[in-house]
This record gives C-alpha cells, structure tokens and sequence, in this order.
C-alpha cells in the first residue's frame, strides 16, 4: 500500500454498508413505483419473473452509486461515512474493471435474509455462509473483505 | 453427507432408478475395492462410504418401491369411467348400475382396500379410471398410472408436475390421448399407453393465465377454461389491478393448435383510477373460467359459468353461466345471476385495500361446472349453483331462469363451490354446500347435502350437518364435488368425513373419518386430511378419493384412498 490514509474503522465500513443496504433497495423500490416495471401483468408472465426485479436493483444500483464510485471511489453509503476504494497496488482511485466486479458482491448481501432463505432454493443457506465467511475477512489484515482480496482493493477514510 | 444431500435431492426431484443404481455401485465398489482401485481408504472412509451407500440404496429402494413388477406396465385402456370434471359430458357426476356395483344395499360394507401417497398435501387432480388403471396427477411426482387392483405404478411422468385438473381421454387417430392442464403451464395431451408428451399448448391471451378448470375432449376438439393469477397479484397493493378477462378456448385434440378462444369480457381494459401516485387502476376484469365446463353434445353447446370482477367497472359476464358453439365458439346465450361483483384477493387482506374494489362484492362465483337433466316431460333442463347458495333450474335453449331455491348463507367458499350432482332416473338433484363463513353475511350458514326435484326445485330431503370440532379449518361443510351413484350420494366434507346417503331418503348408510394416518402401497408418509375440490369417483366395485386440502387453513392431507365392496360370489 502506498498510500498513508487510514485504514476504514470496524465501524464506519459496516455502517457504510448497512446505509448502501437500506437505500439501494428503498431507490429500487421508488424506481419500480415511477416506472410501473412491476405494475402489470407482463411482469409476472412465464418464467421472467425474476428478470424486472434484478432489472430494477441494477438500475437502482448504478442510479445512487454509478457517478460516486467512477468519479470518487465511493458508494453513497461509503460518501457519507467519509471513507474511499483505493487499488491496494497503487494506492490510487481503483480501476473500474475492480469496482465492477467489486459490486458484484453487493446483491449477495440480501441473501443472508432469513425470509430469503426460507423461500428459495436448497443452496441458498450455504451461499449466505459464503457471505457471512466473506464479511469475516475483515478482521484480518489491511482489514480487506474476502471481495476486496479478490479484486484487489482497500477501504481507507 | 454427500450421500444425504444426494438422497434428499432424489427425494425430492424422483430421479431415475439408473441414478441410484450407478451411485450404489460407485459406493460398494468404492467400499469394498478400495484396494484395488488405488483408493486405499482408512477404516473411517470406509464406515462414511458405507454409510453413504446405505443411505443411497434407502432412498433408491423408497423410489422403487411402488412400482409394478409382475402387472402389465401397459394400461387397459377399453373401458372409461368417466369423461370430465363432471363425471359424463352432461355433468351429471351420476354413475349408473352398468358401471358401478356400489349400491345402497352393499355401500354399508365398504372397506379400505388401498391406500397410495400422493406427493402433495392439496391434491386437486380427478382421476380417470379405466378397466384396470387409475390415471392421476400426483403433485410434483406428475402424471402416474397406477393398477387399479393394488396402486402400483405401470408409468409415470415426472415432468407434468403441477396437474390441476380432471384427466380426460379421447381416440386421436386410433391413440387413446390423455388430456389435462397444469396449473401454470398449459394444456397438455399424452399417450396414455406409456405417458409420453405428445403436444403442450399455453393458451396466452392473457399474459397471466391459470389453467385451474378442467378440460374436455371431444372428438377432434379440446375445450380449455381459463383464469387468472390476477386474481391472486391483486393482493400487492403496488399492483396495478387487473386487465385480464377469463375464456375458453377450443384446440385441435391432434396437434394443440387454437381452433377459438371465447373471452369473458370483450371489452378492453381502460385506466379507471390511480393509487399512490403512480400505479394505474384498471377495468372491466375477470370474469375468470376457473370450474370446469359442461357439454350437451345434442345441441352442440358448452356451458360454463363465469366468476366475479376483479376491478370495476363491473360486466354482465361476471357470475354468469354462458352458452357458448363449440364449432365456432360463437355466443348462444349469457345469462348473468349476480350483477355488479366485484373482489380479488386484496379484499382477504383488507378491505381497505387499494386494490379491492369499491364496494367490495360477495365473490359468488359459478365454480361448480351446471348439468344438464332431462325431465319427464322430455324437456331438457340446465341446473345450475352458485356459491352464493342459490341453484337455478334453467332452460338450456334461452337461458331463462326456470325456478330458483336458496340454501344457507352462500360465501366466498360456497354455498356450492366445486360439483353438483344428480340422478336421473329418481329426477333428483344433489346440492352439497358448504358456507364456511369466509367473509361476512347477514345469513346464518346451513351446511349440509339436500335434494331437490329436478322439475320445480323443491326439497325433497336435506341433511343437515353440524360442526363438531373447533379446530380452525374444520367445519362441516360439504365443498368438494359429490358424486351420484345408483341409488346412493357420496359426499366428503371439511371436517374430514365422507359418507354415502341413501338417495331417496338421505339416510346415512356409511362414513368414514379420514383425518389420520395411514399405509401407502408407495412406502410415502401418507395423512388423510379434509375433502375438498374434485371429490369422489364410482367405478366398478371401488370408490376412489383423495383426502386432504391444505387451502384456507384447511386440512391438508395426501391420501388417495380407495375403497371396496367384496364382488359377490355367484354360485355355480
């Protein structure tokens, strides 16, 4: 790490989180209202109906955070709570290819919602673990979630 | 644990006997060949491996077991006991002396013979009986024929997974043709020599539709009832209600294809309203054809009746009995007999939903497919009821309302709800209602089985039935279809019994209280629970029905119980 900001606390990073976790959907939610995408009964039809949801989170996703994280490095949630996604490399602004498949991780959050779990498929519980084993990885050095070892970044303040 | 995650998912998905079968020999060899396999296992791999092959050949040998082994896998398919939903095309759900032994004089001696585990705790599939086999849609396992003399498996089809409908059978080119919908996926026709798919069709007029009503086949056409999920979407506030109309639709029975489709509602839907800013309220809705058809092959006609709106404005197709051409699906005549309802299924959530019409309407549907009798003047006479409680004699050429009689106090689950019944050599028509009280009234509830003159709609007797359990979801209303047989009535009630009456006089000569466990032939936990829906089948000396219904809080239940009455010996 080249950079000499500090390191996210263990507790503006999750509340960072919680804050992208409430909101993302809460936009969605306003985003399906305005659009109708979830209003008629084409939405329902066949077996597409997973396909508007995924849609609508997508689009809400890149809607409050696409210009934060391109332009800074940030969430909405990480821009409140005044921390940033640096390259671990370089220390620099991280690519866009890394955030990219950095926010991937993002939806895997939902999963460890124990209604979620209950109503879909036999994996799903494991799959949570995996989330919760990746949170995990916080604890240990550059305190780097299993996602930013992945992609190679860092979360500094 | 590989082995129980492995068993579990050939619990649940029915795989292949190969599948188990190549696992088993993977694990024993792997057991006892380690050796020479190069695996060199330790003691502890071996005890897990052989755990693991236990476990897989237990579930291996649950799956297998069930199926016949010494019977034709082939089904009789010469003699059919029945037609549709309605037992015969004119509905009459009636079963005379030539095609069952079942009687007044035997029904007393009836006795379990055996017992088959259906793969779901809301069997809503009719069977279609033949010489030797019972056709039957058993949940997520699919479509099974099983022996008729001790339900065995001859064929099954794991992939027709959510039948909702009677099994009904015509000859297409000399191929006897099985014939059904699944609840979401269309319509279906299948050999019925070995279960194979021979055409699926999704009737899509409407972007939403359920195939919840039965089917007929007759000769080179399908008669297909459509509803609706909107019925169901309504109740997400954020949804704007509702744009889809019910129908029927005729196929080709060879290829599937679309001959008509008949809507409910002409009309297209129009934006009527507007909640929370943005989501669109729309009407005229529903309508939807959710019972099974009736067919009068004399003149050509189906009859089916038609359920509430979902949204306002309301049409004069709502809770109607319709007379539709089955060549042209063009209309004979619309008789409506419940004007301006309206509900969905918001309603159950709150009535001040803002996808409940306002005012709220009574949901007295038609689910109960009419029938058709003929009287002793010759005339041919529609009977007709309604969840509201009400039956209509009607005349089959006009639509005219002959007579009407009222029982009970009707609802969102019946008054009449799924089948009706009759004899017609007594001239008798069979009334099961139900009223459970779903939503509110001003009536006290009158459950029971009465009968009425077919000619006028008098009484002739009715049987009362009184609650006698307090758990919820027990009442005792009669929901399900009944079904006539020579000079008896056979019913199957909410709380769990069924019972054969006297036909003449109502007298109860046998019952019997399903609400416990039971042996399946099929090795599968099996429980009786209420009767609901497509009720019981006459055929030969055997009385078939499944137990359990687990909608509405009801008692849910697995059981495809069929009876007996020992042949009398004749002596020589």
């Amino acid at each position: 790490m080249t950079d000499q900001r500090p390191l996210a606390g263990l507790i503006r990073r999750p509340i960072a989180t919680i804050i992208d976790f409430l909101l993302i959907p809460l936009f969605g939610f306003i985003l399906m209202l305005v659009s109708g995408a979830m209003e008629h009964a084409e939405a329902y039809a066949g077996n597409q109906l997973f396909i508007r949801p995924l849609l609508l989170g997508i689009s809400s996703y890149v809607l409050v955070n696409g210009w934060l994280l391109y332009s800074r490095g940030q969430t909405l949630g990480k821009a409140i709570m005044g921390v940033t996604i640096l390259s671990e490399k370089t220390g620099e602004k991280a690519s866009i290819l890394s955030l990219l498949i950095r926010s991937l991780f993002f939806p895997t959050l939902y999963l460890t919602i124990p209604p979620l779990m209950g109503i879909t498929s036999f994996f799903l519980p494991w799959i949570a673990l995996m989330v919760v084993l990746d949170q995990m990885f916080i604890f240990g050095k550059n305190r780097q979630c299993l996602h930013d070892y992945l992609c190679g970044t860092i979360v500094v303040r | 644990m590989v082995g129980i995650i492995l068993a579990n998912i050939n619990y649940r998905y029915y795989l292949p006997e190969s599948f188990n079968g190549i696992l088993c020999l993977y694990y024993l060899a792997a057991f006892s060949q380690n050796h020479k396999m190069g695996l060199n296992l330790s003691y502890s791999y071996r005890t897990f491996f052989s755990v693991c092959a236990a476990v897989i050949y237990m579930a291996a040998a649950a799956h297998a077991y069930g199926q016949c082994e010494n019977t034709e896998k082939i089904p009789g398919l010469e003699k059919l006991y029945s037609q549709t939903w309605g037992t015969q095309f004119n509905g009459q759900r009636f079963q005379s002396s030539t095609n069952t032994s079942i009687n007044a004089e035997n029904a007393a001696n009836l006795e379990l013979q055996w017992v088959y585990g259906l793969s779901t705790q809301q069997p809503r599939s009719y069977p279609l009986v033949t010489e030797d086999t019972i056709f039957i849609g058993d949940g997520g396992r699919g479509l099974v024929a099983l022996d008729k003399s001790n339900g065995c498996i001859r064929w099954e089809n794991n992939e027709l997974n959510d039948i909702s409908t009677s099994i009904v059978s015509e000859l297409v080119d000399g191929r006897r043709v099985l014939v059904f919908s699944g609840r979401n996926s269309g319509v279906y026709a299948v050999d019925a020599s070995n279960g194979k798919v021979l055409w699926k069709k999704y009737v899509a007029d409407d972007p939403v539709p359920m195939f919840s009503g039965s089917p007929i086949a007759y000769q080179d056409k399908v008669f297909v009832p459509i509803s609706s999920m909107e019925i169901a979407l309504s109740a997400n506030p954020f949804y704007g209600c509702c744009t889809t109309s019910g129908g029927m639709a005729a196929l080709d029975i060879a290829t599937g294809a679309l001959l008509w489709y008949r809507p409910t509602i002409e009309e297209p839907p129009k934006v009527t309203g507007r909640h929370y800013l943005f989501v669109e309220e729309y009407g005229p809705s529903g309508a939807p054809v959710w019972g099974a058809p009736m067919l009068d092959t004399k003149r050509g006609l189906l009859f089916y009746g038609t359920g509430q709106n979902y949204s306002r404005p309301a049409t004069l197709t709502s809770d109607a009995i319709f007379a539709v051409h089955i060549e042209t699906g063009k209309i004979a005549w619309v008789r409506q007999f419940t004007a301006k309802d309206a509900f969905n299924m918001s309603c159950t959530a709150a009535a001040d939903h803002p996808n409940c019409p306002k005012p709220m309407g009574p949901d007295v549907d038609f689910g109960a497919p009419p029938l058709l009798i003929t009287l002793k003047s010759g005339d041919d006479l529609l009977i007709a009821g309604q969840k509201s409680g009400d039956v209509y004699g009607i005349n089959p050429d006009t639509g005219e309302a002959v007579w009407s009689t009222q029982f009970g106090r009707g609802g969102a689950l019946g008054g009449v709800h799924w089948g009706i019944a009759a004899n017609p050599d007594l001239g008798l028509v069979f009334i099961p209602i139900s009223d459970v009280p779903a939503l509110p009234s001003e009536r006290d509830p009158a459950p029971g089985l009465f009968a009425l003159n077919a000619e006028d709609g008098s009484v002739k007797w009715a049987v009362e039935r009184q609650k006698k359990c307090e758990e919820r979801g027990c009442w005792p209303g009669l929901s399900a279809a009944i079904t006539a047989g020579p000079d008896i009535v056979i019913a199957g009630s909410l709380d769990s019994e069924l019972m054969v009456y006297r036909a003449e006089d109502g007298e109860l000569l046998w019952s019997f209280n399903s609400a416990k466990e039971f042996s399946s032939v099929n090795g599968l936990a099996t429980n009786g629970g209420v009767f609901d829906a497509h009720g019981p089948m006459l055929a030969d000396n055997q009385l078939i029905v499944s137990s359990g219904y687990g909608s509405f809080g009801q008692k849910g239940g697995n059981a495809l119980l069929v009876f007996t009455v020992k042949e009398e010996k004749t002596h020589d």
